[in-house]
């Protein structure tokens, strides 16, 4: 096993210069200096300020600091928007996105596996066609829709009408966040800024799950070990969730695992709509302002991220089925 | 089995909520001692404002490198510049860091300047003992300099190049240390620099120019303490010391912003009551007149990069006051009679509107082969494109209609602008009778030549969402006169670029005036400015160039208003651009806040507004 995460470690390492490379130069198409330096730049500011920047060093030099950088997991480079270094930026703006995409990832799984294993369970009758007609109709709605109608229903509509006072651990907040640990303990800052949101994501998301994880299940009922179990008698229940359960974890867990690197990306429209200040935010910001410090580190870091969990998932494989072997 | 799916709901939710519990604990762990979360009330604050940021806030608190509004607002709390724009007259300067107006020498090239004594930067670390030290003219020389060093990226010394005298020199000797590797001398000697006494100063000017008086009121000039900048460096930005009326409390970029009272504020005291005009002393504003400022502990700002969490916090009752997003102008007012809708007034929120010293405008490259030039033709060419161009309409779709359009490209409510918007000569009522006979006495009868070759005009606009919909309307305008428009759709910066490089035979752009003075807009005619300068129609008129030269040195007048409208009519005529519009913004106030007479002109009005706590609803 160890080899084999070895030689996939190789395998991309070229893969990794590749993304980094193609990031680079699909930043520099356009010109970044005249979003910093407004309608009054003059040849000699812009000239200062490409050099303040970089810019003015051939891209396989600019290259290959930042790739000295990423080897020596050095994030010190400043951000020319907000002049602070990047690791510092990405290191505060990882934990609101977390604090909303775990909790989410958690409980979507959970509750599509559930109603996705209820479907199976009843496939084919009425409870099994309502599910999946309501999981077709919250994949068609826009995650705009649900974001602006969740906040304005969620957060102000039926506070409003119910009468819950601002400040009340019932109301969620409009936007905003504060941690969870800001003088003293604060646990209610999480139900307040992070559960709306969280039960948005949730809303959003299993619809595609559920009927992800249905089709897995129901694949798994015609199975010839399934067959077996009914012959030899055992309880549909018994089949469902001690048989079928877990061998469908397989590909539940290729679904997850491949979910997993965007956990730390957020939510851009979320996060924007609800000003979380996560990772989602600080991208589209760096992207929209052109900081091509933050957008480079953060190309590094998710990129390498991405490919350990594809080599993660690969061994997992292998420790849930004994009949995978890596080679 | 229901029992099973029961208890492995409750462990999920058990264990979600405890994974997001971990994550801000672990976000707080990896803050610490650095200061995170959001701002709150500071223990014993009696009076608080909160306000709102329409946009991810300010870039960075150090004025030297600042230019957008955010920046503006963020350092007009805590920094100060020698003259301001008054709150109950935006147009006119008065002395904020000074003891009064300064003074120019018969020939209008020596400034002569007295600080107010006793005014003090704010107490900080940088400081022996941590307490602010008086400001004095070295500081104004210091804070001059700082535009002229290469590390703050040039950003701002459009303001200053060619005005004082040696001070680019002092900019290019310096900068070239700084290359090698000598560093910046911040003690060198700029010529027009003369310290008389601890309070007094003169500036010697390259050549008379009025508007270095507006120059000294932009916040980029801000008087700031070398101690602090020397001592925390690249840090500065985040770690404001000024004289302003408040002081920094907490800083979250794109967040919140969060600044108490300065218990050392200078003496600055609200308008008197006389200052006011009779509307606004009808609408209450001159309550606080003769009281020391600010009025209010402190103030919290919360960035909103999307309206809609603005506008509903605002109608929770959050907000101080808001400027109202497009999107929400109808639930806010009446879109035909302009007046509040009635929720809104039963909740005692009240309404403002000011229009912006916009100039709003597609211009023509006067370089161009086709439509360039100050010849009849070229000349008749443009006039009939600009009456081909319904503006009003353009107003009404994208703008719902509450902009102003305008002839000339002097903004309203400056001299110079033309009473009720038209000039005596006027191309914004579209007339497509005229503007055909125009084309023809062009040579392009109905959008033809002589070869039957179809007139074809490339207009180059950025790619946002309205500058789309703006070029899909301009070309049906302008086909009716059977001329094609293609538009050519850029990102900004490469927008910018080709204009620069004076590529783009038509452009969309605007002007936000940098100061409360047609000479501003006017500069935007004058032929040394062109391309890459902020001539960027790279229109060339010599006679306009005389007297633009006339009106650098003159104050405001009855004869430089003259000029001005002369200035303005002659640029009409040539039609370098087509236009002109000014937006107007629409700001709702909660009942509870004092004094509010929002405008973008500046922003040192902050420190006037007040609070009302009793008529906060609960």
């Amino acid at each position: 096993m160890y080899a084999y995460i070895f030689r996939k470690l190789l395998y991309n390492v070229p893969v990794y210069l590749g993304i980094i490379l193609f990031v680079m130069v699909a930043l520099r198409v356009n010109d970044p200096v005249m979003a910093y330096l407004g309608k009054s730049a003059s040849p000699e500011s812009i000239a200062a300020m490409r050099s303040e920047m970089g810019l003015d060093r051939p891209l396989i030099s600019q290259y290959g600091t930042f790739l000295g950088r990423v080897v020596t997991l050095d994030f010190s480079e400043r951000s020319w928007e907000q002049k602070r270094p990047v690791g510092d930026i990405l290191g505060r703006a990882v934990w609101p996105s977390l604090a909303i995409t775990v909790p989410a990832l958690i409980l979507s799984t959970l509750t599509a596996i559930s109603i996705a294993l209820l479907s199976a369970y009843w496939r084919g009758t009425l409870t099994d066609r309502t599910l999946m007609f309501a999981a077709v109709l919250g994949m068609s709605v826009s995650l705009l829709v649900y974001v602006v109608l969740g906040q304005y229903f969620g957060a102000y509509w039926l506070p409003e009408k119910l009468g819950i006072p601002d400040g009340s651990p019932l109301r969620f907040a409009i936007s905003g966040y504060e941690p969870v640990v800001a003088e003293g303990l604060r646990p209610d800052n999480w139900l307040r800024y992070c559960l709306l949101p969280v039960i948005i994501t949730v809303v959003l998301t299993i619809g595609y799950d559920t009927r992800f994880y249905r089709a897995v299940m129901v694949e798994e009922c015609n199975r010839d070990y399934i067959v077996t179990a009914r012959a030899k008698g055992a309880s549909k229940p018994k089949i469902m969730f001690v048989h079928m359960l877990k061998n469908a974890m397989i590909p539940i867990i290729t679904h997850v695992m491949i979910t997993l690197p965007f956990l730390i990306t957020g939510s851009i429209v979320m996060e924007t709509y609800f000003r979380i200040p996560g990772m989602g935010q600080t991208l589209i910001t760096a992207i929209n302002s052109k900081d091509f410090p933050v957008i480079q580190a953060f190309t590094a870091v998710f990129a390498a991220i991405f490919i350990l969990t594809n080599i993660l998932t690969d061994v997992l494989y292998a420790l849930v089925d004994p009949r995978v072997r890596l080679s | 089995m229901w029992g099973r799916v029961v208890t492995a709901a409750a462990a999920a939710v058990a264990l979600a909520a405890g994974a997001g519990w971990l994550g801000q604990a672990g976000e707080a762990a990896a803050q610490a001692g650095g200061g995170g979360g959001g701002g709150a009330a500071t223990a014993g604050a009696k009076k608080v404002l909160q306000m709102a940021m329409r946009t991810d806030g300010p870039k960075s608190l150090d004025p030297a490198a600042g230019s957008t509004q955010y920046d503006n607002i963020a350092c007009s709390l805590m920094y100060e510049t020698l003259v301001t724009f008054k709150y109950n007259d935006p147009k006119t300067l008065e002395p904020l860091l000074l003891a009064e107006m300064p003074t120019f020498s018969a020939d209008g090239r020596t400034v002569s300047f007295k600080l107010k004594p006793g005014v003090r930067f704010h107490d900080d670390a940088c400081f022996p003992g941590g307490k602010g030290r008086v400001v004095t003219p070295d500081d104004v020389f210091y804070s001059i300099k700082r535009i002229a060093d290469k590390r703050n990226g040039l950003k701002n010394w459009w303001l200053l190049d060619g005005v004082i005298e040696g001070l680019d020199a002092f900019k290019d000797a310096q900068n070239a240390s700084l290359d090698a590797g000598k560093g910046f001398d911040y003690d060198a000697a700029v010529a027009g620099f003369k310290k008389i006494s601890e309070t007094e100063f003169t500036i010697r000017l390259n050549k008379p120019v009025y508007r270095f008086l507006y120059t000294l009121a932009q916040f980029q000039l801000s008087v700031v303490p070398r101690e602090a900048v020397e001592k925390y460096g690249k840090d500065f930005g985040f770690k404001p010391v000024g004289t302003g009326p408040f002081v920094l409390d907490k800083w979250e970029p794109k967040q919140s912003l969060a600044v108490n009272r300065n218990p050392n504020y200078h003496p600055v005291l609200y308008p008197a009551r006389e200052a006011w005009s009779r509307e606004d002393r009808r609408r209450r504003m001159d309550r606080a007149a003769g009281q020391a400022v600010p009025l209010v502990d402190r103030m919290e700002f919360t960035m909103f990069v999307q309206d809609q969490p603005m506008w509903l916090e605002f109608n929770a009752g959050k907000l101080g006051y808001i400027e109202v997003p497009n999107d929400f102008f109808e639930q806010a007012f009446d879109k035909r009679t302009r007046s509040l809708q009635p929720a809104l007034e039963s909740k005692g929120i009240t309404s403002h509107s000011d229009v912006l010293l916009d100039f709003i405008f597609t211009g023509f490259n006067m370089e161009d082969p086709v439509v360039g030039g100050l010849s009849p033709d070229r000349r008749a060419l443009r006039q009939a494109i600009h009456l081909a161009v319904d503006q009003n309409e353009i107003n009404e779709a994208l703008y719902q209609g509450i902009n102003v359009v305008y002839d000339g490209p002097i903004p309203v409510g400056l001299d110079g602008h033309p009473e009720g918007g038209k000039a005596p000569f006027s191309l914004t009522t579209p007339d497509l009778e005229r503007a055909k006979r125009l084309l023809a006495e062009a040579g392009w009868p109905n959008g033809r030549n002589a070869q039957g070759e179809q007139l074809t005009l490339r207009y180059y606009t950025s790619n946002g969402l309205q500058q789309q919909q703006m070029s899909e309307l301009y070309k049906r305008q302008i086909e009716r006169l059977g001329v094609k428009l293609e538009p050519v759709l850029l990102d900004f910066s490469t927008l910018i670029e080709n204009v620069n490089n004076k590529k783009a035979q038509m452009f969309g752009f605007a002007w936000g005036s940098d100061y409360p003075d047609g000479e501003n807009n006017l500069a935007l005619f004058y032929g040394p400015n062109e391309s890459p300068g902020s001539n960027h129609y790279n229109y060339k008129n010599p006679a306009y160039d005389k007297l633009y030269e006339q009106i650098l040195s003159m104050a405001p007048s009855p004869e430089r208003t003259k000029i001005y409208e002369q200035m303005r009519d002659m640029v009409i005529q040539d039609t370098p651009y087509i236009g002109s519009m000014g937006r107007t913004r629409f700001y709702l106030m909660a009942p509870w806040i004092l004094n509010c007479r929002p405008t973008e002109r500046t922003w040192s009005w902050l420190k006037y507004l007040d609070v009302d706590e009793s008529k906060r609803s609960k």
